[in-house]
């Protein structure tokens, strides 16, 4: 009996020892994103500012920068698929190290869309841009990096309210992009904007629009993360209450329109 | 009659460890501390709060981090980190091995500095470019003109001749202006009703704004706005504001005038619906010769120093000038004056 129980809590010191060492490798990891997302973050001001000054060098350096984002990246992935495999966690822990798999990929993408921003601006170079087309693009960066600061507070904070609130400023972004590619049309019915800047330009807007909903999906995720509620309830569940009326279970078909 | 030093409270002796603790956490920069196995010893108020926005505090982190592993195996090291802002902010950190193998980091806001170097090396070439760039023009056309014998050309070439002989004059008229309001000597401190500085400031500035028609409208109420202060330089600031305006302002898009007052100050609001200023050029407009255009267009004729004329007055008021602007939509420029409280 007495050494039963000996026995019991030498175990659980062992386990102790494991778990504290696992939620080490856990907290590293969190830790690492949060560093490879304050690096893009970085990223977003200065593409603005490489496209608004017509900076080449500054556009190389972003393009060079973006090689060593993608290596920590894959980095990262692989630490945290040694934690699936070797501690195989379970419930919020799970939840964390698959949420932070996902979170990698959005940083990832955000900081090609920054580079995309550089090569925009590597076309267009040489061309004077309209003011009212300068500050639009100034304000959609400043959003932009606003979402994404927002983005990452959550994450540190676990905060789910502040990352739902990401949603609502991502309305701003959109509808300054829509405001932009307003502004280009103005300007080309104005003569004053050759059609391949414009249309450069229209692109780039989409790059901002695009890392925009990146934070948005990292919000989700943080959501996710503290509360357990899934992204995909948006429309995923719409899905599903529509194919429960026709009662079609199993692989999604396109329904024939001759029917 | 010296006294005696006032022994201070025994927590501020700096052999305790809270001593040494109070006396990081007033310096003005980041200090971290570690011990030689790399574990934290200590960390100042500053160091946890120095960047302002969180992914600056993280980039920051990253550095000291990288630079305080160096400093534990013995080296020393710094390092710069610019961060893109706006606004931009410069920062310095610098590690250093201790004496019992543990490692102190140090992280300083240099933007000031950096600021500094930038406006002196930027100033020395803009200087040079405005006073030798006319000179030399002129005498590239007195060259040509000496063996043209066609009578059209050379009425062209002098005529570009008096353009800029007229820019260099303006250049250095201006100059001295800002040399004398600088010096601040000769000014002539009496009872002035700033809408009457407005008034005068309009007048000089409509022949110009009806050629390139953009509507001016004033907004001021006269005997309410009384400021002590030079007559003369407050018109000129005024002007180069109203001025300023109308350059970059549009057909059609008004400038408005406003000369607001509170308890205690007179202000003059100048706001034009314009290109605007870019976030990144707000801090610097104000330099001597500086221009958000870096490829130094003339096209609007400005000598660079019209702020800076501004600027100087203000300071010389006891007051100071601010802008609002963004760019594509507009500028507004706030020159703020201390009012004189007298009959009302």
């Amino acid at each position: 009996m007495v050494e039963s129980l000996a026995s019991i809590y030498l175990i659980g010191g062992i386990m102790d020892e494991l778990r504290k060492g696992f939620h080490l490798q856990l907290d590293g990891v969190r830790t690492e994103l949060v560093r490879l997302a304050a690096s893009v973050i970085e990223a977003i001001p200065r593409a603005t500012a490489v496209i608004l000054n017509g900076d080449l060098e500054g556009a190389d350096a972003l393009i060079r920068f973006d090689d060593e984002i993608d290596s920590l990246s894959l980095e990262l992935e692989e630490r945290c698929y040694q934690i699936l495999a070797l501690q195989a966690p379970v419930a919020g822990d799970l939840r964390q190290v698959v949420s932070v798999v996902k979170m990698i990929a959005e940083i990832e993408r955000s900081a090609d869309l920054a580079v995309n921003i550089c090569k925009a601006a590597r076309r267009i170079y040489g061309h004077d841009l309209d003011p009212r087309l300068r500050g639009l693009i100034a304000r959609m960066g400043e959003q932009a990096e606003q979402l994404w600061e927002s983005a990452l507070e959550s994450f540190e904070e676990n905060d789910a309210a502040k990352a739902a609130a990401i949603d609502d400023m991502d309305s701003y972004l959109d509808s300054l992009q829509r405001e932009f590619v307003q502004a280009i049309l103005e300007c080309h019915s104005e003569n004053s904007i050759d059609l391949q800047v414009a249309i450069q330009l229209a692109v780039v807007a989409r790059f901002y629009e695009r890392i925009g909903d990146h934070a948005v999906n990292i919000g989700d995720r943080v959501r996710y993360l503290v509360t357990g509620w899934l992204p995909e309830h948006k429309g995923a569940a719409r899905f599903r209450q529509k194919s429960g009326e026709d009662d079609t279970d199993g692989i999604p078909f396109f329904p024939n329109k001759e029917s | 009659m010296i006294s005696a030093p006032v022994v201070a409270d025994p927590v501020l002796m700096p052999d305790s460890e809270a001593g040494v603790r109070l006396l990081l956490d007033a310096l003005p920069m980041g200090v971290v501390v570690l011990l030689p196995d790399g574990q934290e010893r200590f960390r100042n108020t500053v160091a946890m709060s120095i960047a302002g926005a969180r992914h600056a505090d993280v980039l920051i982190e990253v550095a000291a981090e990288r630079l305080l592993n160096v400093a534990l195996r013995g080296f020393e090291s710094r390092e710069q980190i610019q961060l893109a802002g706006p606004p931009q902010r410069v920062l310095e950190v610098r590690a250093i091995p201790l004496a019992d193998g543990g490692a102190i980091a140090i992280i300083d806001d240099v933007t000031d500095r950096w600021r500094i170097d930038q406006v002196r090396t930027d100033f020395v070439a803009n200087v040079s470019h405005e006073l030798k760039t006319p000179v030399g023009a002129i005498s590239v056309l007195a060259e040509t003109i000496e063996g043209e014998s066609d009578d059209e050309l050379v009425l062209r070439l002098t005529g570009r001749m008096v353009i800029e002989a007229q820019r260099m004059s303006r250049t250095i008229d201006e100059l001295l202006e800002l040399s004398r309001i600088e010096l601040g000597g000769e000014m002539l401190l009496v009872d002035i009703d700033m809408a009457d500085v407005a008034a005068e400031a309009i007048e000089r500035v409509a022949p110009m704004a009806m050629r390139s028609g953009v509507p001016l409208n004033i907004d001021s109420k006269k005997g309410t706005s009384i400021v002590s202060g030079d007559f003369f330089q407050l018109v000129s600031a005024v002007k180069n504001l109203v001025e300023n305006a109308v350059k970059y302002s549009d057909q059609t898009h008004q400038v408005d005038v406003r000369v607001l007052t509170t308890d205690t100050t007179v202000s003059v609001e100048v706001e034009d619906r314009g290109i605007g200023i870019p976030a990144d050029s707000i801090d610097r407009i104000f330099e001597r010769f500086y221009r958000v255009d870096r490829a130094r267009n003339r096209a609007t004729g400005g000598t660079g120093l019209g702020l800076s004329i501004v600027r100087h007055v203000a300071t010389n008021h006891g007051g100071e000038v601010n802008v609002r602007s963004r760019e594509g939509e507009g500028s507004t420029f706030i020159l703020q004056i201390p009012r004189v409280l007298g009959p009302q």
